[in-house]
């Protein structure tokens, strides 16, 4: 029975379960909701959850688990001299599987039935052919070791899919047996019914951070792969960037690392009185009917996909800075620059910066204003001495998040700034990032066991580190500072 | 109550330090002030009572154009400071707040250093020469704000560390470090408890010496125990303007009478 018929089984299991558990709610106070402990629903939803929540986890549980039990009683079906062949038992249980699915394609397709297919040897037919003829490619001729494993496993998943079938049906069922039971005018549903949105809520939040933790984990992984076959010393104190897929790399993130931070910095140059300035008029000087007009507009350039700054900083702002500063005076021939990729940058940050500044100059109470005002101050006197300090902590967050924006863009680098690593100080020259050389040591036809591939993982995890430490920052900022006007 | 003493309270002439004729003020289509007249005396304490609503508040802000900040705020009429109209064009508004302070309602420091908050309106308008002016003018501010003792040792912390009856003050020693010749107060003691209130309320009259003021107060008590003048607001309208004591004693006006004894408002 597929997964899909069994979560649609559930769930118009839940469907039943409300109505049961509303009806059985309702006639146990003989048709009076005043009667109940709570509204008729909660009892329906109650019932839904019990039948639903439990049986779904167990799916979901059995479908991980499920796939290492078979894994388990296959390979030790399979040979040492098999694995020799193969190199590598995961590459024969990869084949193993591949058969397997064949086969079951083959029965689907209606070129053989259940038992030719389960009767199959592997020297009277040609499993190769017959699995290419519906569409299932085989690299290497089918071993009947593999073959014997592939059907073992055929048989083996469809067992196991039946008892998985079975077994969340039924829990599903007693789940809905117990809750209908249970389901009396005294039963406190409501309360049922809230713990399992808190749950929910739980879950949410859950995720979110395994996710990170997951992230940072298999970073962590291939970045202690990459140590053990690269020196952690050449990698975070070299100079020179030269990978060679034919071995004898030079890896050292120091190039890259100053072509982030430079490039970012300009960004921010470019980005923070821009968008600093933008946020002041905003909030402090342009009537409604002007704000109403011009804060969405300004955010248009949030919205634009930054392949499309890339472009920009390709075909306009690159040739632009190269025949109307570099040239004329003397700093370089190269239209992909720092201050390219930089200002076009800053030009995608100006609506993080003003944004975020906006509101947080919003927040800075009027009585504040009112009192400098009050004194005799004028109105840019005011936000400079008293707006400005008393927002600096939310402003100096809303540029630190732009900062962690600025270090991880990608795509107007590789546009505006080249893929040379290079350390100099001049900012016509073409450089990169580390991000650009992420994807440039993972795209291609690369080996993912060697160090030129392995390196692009501890350069994510020293981006990860670098933006996380700076998050982390602002949010220290924010918090230390952020009493101060109350 | 001690209404009976106020009868008594003398009050010398004093000149006139602002007059108000036929002055109106209108939020968008809101009448919120309707033709008032008055005049407000030097080194006297006035105090403006009514309900709610009743555009007092509004009037204060009239006198030193802090409206102006209020985009949909119209005000009409003349409004004179020692013959001056203020809402002449050729009068710089910024010049005129610094002329005619302000203390508002919640006590409002700036997040900065007590000495800065103190130091905030000499610098802007370029009253010391140095720094030894600059300190001398903030002990001397903070010693009319009565709060130098409290405060002379912690000069460089901020001044929203302070209780708010000391905020308050500190507000004041703000407003008075600009030597302004007229001060006004919207409700100032609303936020504080009765300790705090009563430290306020002394140094308004020890302010009284050097300063016109004006006080917005819901407090009819506080009215009577600080003022001299009482202007008794009502829907937009100045109903009543006299002696301290008589208002509270011998109100002309039915209105008045209603509201002090608690049957309006």
């Amino acid at each position: 029975m597929p997964v899909l018929w069994i979560i649609l089984t559930m769930i118009a299991l839940g469907v039943v379960g409300f109505l049961v558990g509303r009806k059985r709610a309702m006639s146990s106070v003989d048709g009076d909701p005043r009667h109940l402990h709570s509204l008729p629903n909660y009892y329906g939803v109650n019932v839904a959850m019990m039948t639903m929540v439990p049986s779904l986890l167990l799916l979901l549980l059995w479908m991980l688990v499920q796939p290492m039990v078979i894994e388990r009683q296959i390979s030790g079906m399979i040979s040492d001299s098999a694995v020799e062949q193969g190199a590598n038992l995961s590459l024969v249980m990869t084949d193993v599987r591949r058969v397997a699915n064949g086969l079951d394609e083959v029965v689907a397709q209606g070129v053989m039935t259940r038992p030719e297919a389960r009767e199959i040897n592997a020297e009277a037919t040609n499993v190769r052919e017959l699995l290419g003829s519906v569409g299932v490619a085989l690299g290497s001729d089918v071993r009947p070791e593999v073959l014997q494993a592939a059907q073992r496993y055929r048989g083996l998943k469809g067992k196991l899919s039946v008892m998985m079938a079975v077994a969340v049906i039924g829990l599903g069922l007693v789940g809905f047996a117990y809750a209908t039971y249970r389901t009396t005018k005294d039963f406190r549903a409501r309360n049922i019914v809230e713990a399992g949105m808190k749950a929910l809520l739980i879950l949410a939040s859950t995720i979110a951070i395994l996710t990170t933790l997951g992230i940072v984990f298999s970073m962590l992984f291939e970045t202690r792969n990459f140590f053990s076959q690269y020196s952690w010393t050449e990698f975070f104190f070299g100079f020179v960037w030269s990978p060679n897929f034919r071995g004898g790399s030079e890896l050292g993130i120091l190039p890259l690392l100053w072509g982030t931070l430079y490039i970012s910095f300009i960004a921010l140059l470019f980005a923070v009185p821009i968008g600093l300035f933008a946020a002041i008029y905003m909030s402090e000087y342009a009537g409604p009917k002007m704000r109403a007009i011009a804060k969405p507009l300004i955010e248009i350039l949030a919205g634009i996909p930054t392949i499309v700054y890339g472009l920009f900083a390709l075909i306009t702002v690159g040739p632009m800075l190269r025949d109307y500063f570099a040239q004329p005076l003397g700093l370089g021939e190269s239209s992909a620059s720092v201050a390219t990729a930089g200002i076009v940058m800053g030009i995608m940050l100006i609506p993080f910066v003003s944004s975020l500044s906006d509101d947080i100059i919003n927040a800075v109470p009027q009585t504040m204003r009112d009192g400098s005002l009050g004194l005799g101050a004028t109105k840019s006197e005011t936000i400079r001495q008293v707006v400005i300090p008393a927002a600096l902590p939310g402003i100096v967050g809303a540029i630190l998040l732009a900062a962690s924006r600025a270090i991880g863009e990608t795509m107007i680098v590789v546009l505006g700034a080249g893929a040379a690593a290079r350390m100099s100080l001049n900012p016509f020259e073409a450089m990169t990032t580390v991000t650009v050389k992420i994807v440039s040591q993972l795209t291609g036809d690369t080996d993912f066991a060697s160090p030129e591939t392995l390196v692009a993982f501890a350069l994510g995890l020293t981006l990860f580190v670098i933006t996380l430490g700076l998050n982390v920052f602002a949010l220290f900022i924010v918090r230390k500072y952020r009493e101060q006007y109350e | 109550m001690n209404d009976m003493r106020m009868v008594e309270r003398e009050v010398d002439t004093k000149e006139v330090k602002i007059s108000a004729r036929d002055c109106q003020v209108y939020y968008g289509d809101n009448h919120a002030i309707k033709d008032v007249n008055v005049d407000i005396e030097d080194k006297t304490v006035t105090a403006f009572i009514g309900p709610s609503g009743c555009g007092k508040s509004t009037f204060l802000r009239c006198l030193n154009r802090m409206n102006d900040t209020i985009d949909i705020c119209r005000v009409e009429g003349q409004i004179k400071l020692d013959g001056e109209d203020i809402y002449d064009p050729a009068v710089d508004p910024v010049q005129l707040r610094a002329k005619v302070g302000m203390v508002f309602q919640k006590p409002n420091p700036f997040p900065k250093s007590i000495y800065d908050n103190i130091a905030y309106g000499p610098r802007i308008h370029g009253l010391a020469k140095n720094k030894a002016d600059l300190d001398v003018i903030v002990e001397k501010s903070l010693r009319r704000g009565a709060i130098w003792d409290e405060v002379k040792d912690r000069l460089d912390k901020p001044g929203t560390g302070l209780s708010g009856g000391q905020q308050q003050r500190l507000c004041i020693a703000r407003a008075v470090a600009t030597e302004p010749e007229v001060l006004l107060m919207d409700e100032p003691c609303s936020a504080l408890d009765p300790i705090a209130t009563a430290q306020v309320e002394e140094l308004i009259d020890e302010l009284r010496g050097r300063y016109s003021v004006v006080i917005v107060t819901h407090s009819m008590q506080q009215a009577a125990r600080v003022s001299q003048k009482t202007a008794f607001f009502h829907l937009g309208n100045l109903v009543e303007f006299g002696e301290t004591g008589q208002i509270f004693t011998n109100p002309q006006d039915p209105r008045t009478e209603s509201y002090i004894t608690g049957r309006i408002g």
